[in-house]
């Protein structure tokens, strides 16, 4: 199969509110990808519906091919929850043991193997291991079952930079070599920069962008010049975000092909500047799937 | 799975287990004190004699233990503790703290994880209960046979098989009250609410009718004698009734003034303090009793009948358990 | 060993800076021939990055001859890199600074002299590896 996990049309209400509405998209195998977006856009829900525990109120998902929560995807999907839940009066062991019940097929030795080198001990309680650890417990776990997907909340919010950096390599090392798909969902995109292969950009329910890391780079340049020169410039096909001083403009774009008009010098921008342009409700920007197209405004 | 639900209430199952051994000891340690005041003071002896009066005796005895016969009415809430013990904190507290979607997204199925671990409470509380009534039953035997019998509402509900059948329902009761709430205290403060209002509105409102009640006339015996119409039976109601019919006094009592205005000479007794009141004597009254043709009217059902109420009653709540089974198991399809 | 390192917002694709740094390494001679290279597992391990990043460096690298993969065991230097030969930076210095000269003398400061030269030499860059 070669599409891990899609939505088509996928929203969720709660009460009067739209927590998603109109999401479309495929996510290919084997990619990390990151959903990013404020607090409040709906990352949650998303990774809910995915994962089964809630259910959407209109359009459709589908995950390994399968309707979320079904027992037949179960095994085959790992899912850590915002501030990785656990039981604190169970021993980090009796977790290793919940997890070998609760799944047809888990890694006792690869978790064992794991805790050791992270010096944590088995026989500490999970309620008083520190953040970090927590957040290692949580990953070891959802690894051990060999999962095809790993689904991951805001996994890296409450820890401190080393504690985040660690479990980035972890995870890093944890997929090397396999074919899982990852979705990750964050606000901190310093860190998704560095692992996510594919950009899903969420605000207010809605998706921004969703494309591949390297298309983004390869497909948005930082535009200054002269700010006499007004109209359109060959090569873009959308300004997402302008600023000018009374001398100089500076236009963050969508390109469609080279900019060789010589009165505007073209720079890289970095993936954070792009996220932002698209996250900001201002712009008019919303592109999805890689194709990038243009579409009417959204409405704020 | 089976090791995680054990895991999960070892430490309810535990305490629990403290506590019936708790209650235990106490009940065979008092019940065998009992045991032996009722044969030592002759009330036993008495009692197997055909034809004995056995009230001072009864009387006796009762006073001797008094107290217990408060205590007894305790043991009705021992369902619902099971209840609100095993049950209210099953998706309640798993939800409140939202290991839920630790739970739910394992390689178990929500139906799966559900079944075992309300089949593991389930099998504790009706071990426990069934523990708790064979003690019971046994404890306040001396109390049922010197006292009203078994039928009586208050005592039913202690023997037989219906404790069981109450603890199962109280327990699917919290089950399915915390997959509604969310939250564990609120729904142990609702599974009390509840099964006590099931319970109430069943015992008062609901058993008398579960067969057709049966009804007889008989002497009016307020003033001496047992029960008139058995023993072991279950008086619903009785009646004071005049020659035609007519109801002359609910509860089957007498109406002082009723006599004394068809009656002549009849003076309703004066309590004086210290003592009985002054009066017409008893020989007068019951004159004037026959003379107007009083009778006792009564409703009720034949001590034959209990097991029989013993099982549509357990059969009741256990379709209410089933009940509240299926539609637990629907709403926690896809809560969350 | 190399160690690798990125810079979060220098704008130059990952994984040209993981090439960009065994060149670099290769130039000063801190890698030799027959040297094995870090695995994938323990480079993301140790720098928590993408392991496909890693794995187009390494593809690159292999195009461009300087390293071998063999399956199974690793990815193994093949041949150092020679700097340009000494009169060959020499000469660059000197068309360099001629160069400098010239801007300056156009009004640039110090910081447009860096911009100009920044953006340029990433053009460039990404030309010849294109």
């Amino acid at each position: 199969m070669t599409v891990a996990l899609e939505a088509t049309g996928l929203g969720k209400r709660f009460g009067k509110r739209w927590a998603l509405q109109d999401c479309t998209f495929e996510l290919p195998a084997g990619s990390i990808a990151g959903l990013v977006g404020p607090n409040g856009a709906g990352k949650t829900t998303l990774l809910h519906i995915a994962v089964g525990l809630l259910e959407q109120t209109s359009g459709s998902i589908r995950i390994l091919g399968e309707n979320p929560g079904n027992e037949r995807v179960l095994s085959r999907v790992g899912f850590v929850a915002q501030d990785t839940p656990l039981y604190k009066y169970f021993s980090v062991d009796e977790m290793i043991s919940f997890g070998a019940r609760m799944n047809s097929s888990f890694d006792i030795a690869f978790v064992h193997e794991r805790m050791s080198r992270l010096e944590i001990p088995l026989d500490q309680r999970a309620g008083s291991l520190s953040g970090g650890q927590r957040a290692q417990v949580g990953l070891a776990l959802a690894l051990a079952k060999r999962p095809q997907i790993l689904l991951l909340d805001e996994p890296l919010a409450s820890l401190d930079p080393l504690a985040r950096r660690e479990f980035l390599q972890t995870l890093m090392e944890g997929v090397t070599d396999t074919e899982v798909t990852v979705l990750l969902s964050s606000h901190l995109l310093t860190d998704l920069e560095r692992v996510c292969d594919h950009m899903m950009v969420l605000a207010r329910g809605r998706f921004r962008l969703i494309a591949d890391t390297n298309d983004i780079l390869k497909n948005h340049k930082l535009l200054i010049g002269p700010r006499e020169r007004a109209g359109a410039i060959s090569g873009v096909e959308q300004v997402l975000h302008q600023s000018a001083t009374d001398r100089q403009a500076t236009l963050l774009v969508r390109t469609n092909g080279p900019i060789i008009d010589p009165s505007w010098m073209v720079n890289q921008v970095s993936l954070e500047d792009v996220v932002l342009a698209y996250l900001d409700s201002r712009s008019t920007a919303d592109a999805t799937n890689g194709e990038l197209h243009a579409v009417e405004e959204v409405a704020r | 799975m089976i090791w995680v639900a054990w895991r999960q209430h070892r430490k309810q199952a535990l305490i629990e287990t403290g506590i019936m051994a708790v209650a235990a000891l106490l009940l065979v340690i008092s019940g065998y004190q009992m045991i032996h005041f009722f044969k030592s003071s002759g009330l036993a002896q008495c009692l197997s004699t055909a034809g004995a009066d056995c009230g001072s005796l009864r009387d006796s005895f009762e006073n001797h233990y008094n107290g217990y016969q408060v205590l007894v009415p305790l043991f009705l809430i021992a369902p619902v503790l099971f209840g609100i013990f095993f049950g209210a904190p099953l998706i309640a507290r798993e939800i409140e703290n939202g290991t839920h979607r630790l739970a739910w997204t394992q390689g178990v199925t929500r139906k799966r994880w559900l079944s075992t671990r309300t089949l593991m409470i389930t099998g504790f509380a009706i071990a426990g209960s069934s523990a708790l009534t064979y003690l019971v039953t046994w404890w306040s035997r001396p109390l049922v046979t010197s006292g009203s019998g078994r039928f009586t509402p208050g005592i039913f509900d202690l023997r037989g098989i219906v404790p069981v059948a109450y603890t199962v329902f109280a327990v699917m009761l919290g089950v399915a009250i915390g997959a509604v709430v969310k939250k564990t205290l609120p729904a142990i403060g609702l599974t009390l609410i509840g099964f006590a209002a099931v319970r109430v509105a069943i015992t008062l409102f609901l058993r008398q009718h579960y067969l057709a009640a049966k009804h007889t006339v008989s002497a009016f015996g307020a003033f001496k004698g047992p029960n008139p119409v058995g023993h072991g039976v279950w008086v619903i109601s009785q009646n004071t009734i005049d020659r035609v019919g007519k109801i002359v006094a609910r509860g089957g009592g007498l109406d002082f003034d009723y006599l004394a205005s068809r009656c002549p000479g009849i003076q309703p007794p004066i309590p004086i303090p210290g003592g009985l009141a002054k009066g017409s004597g008893p020989d007068v009254i019951q004159s004037c009793i026959n003379h107007l043709g009083l009778r006792m009217s009564s409703t009720y059902q034949p001590a034959s009948r209990f097991m029989t109420f013993q099982w549509i009653e357990f059969g009741i709540f256990i379709a209410l358990a089933i009940g509240l089974a299926v539609f637990t198991v629907w709403r926690t399809k896809r809560l969350s | 060993m190399i160690e690798f390192r990125l810079e979060g917002r220098s704008g130059i694709a990952p994984y040209l800076q993981l090439v960009q740094q065994v060149k670099h390494a290769l130039r000063l001679g801190m890698l030799r021939s027959g040297d094995q290279l870090p695995t994938v597992k323990e480079v993301v391990g140790s720098i928590a990055i993408n392991p496909n990043t890693v794995l187009k460096a390494y593809r690159e690298l292999e195009r461009e001859g300087l390293v071998e993969g063999r399956p199974g065991v690793g990815t193994f230097v093949l041949k150092g890199l020679d700097g340009p030969p000494p009169h060959a930076h020499a000469a660059l210095r000197r068309s360099l600074l001629r160069w400098l000269r010239s801007a300056f003398d156009a009004g640039l400061d110090h910081e447009s002299v860096e911009a100009l030269f920044d953006s340029t030499f990433r053009e460039a860059a990404e030309e010849e590896i294109a």
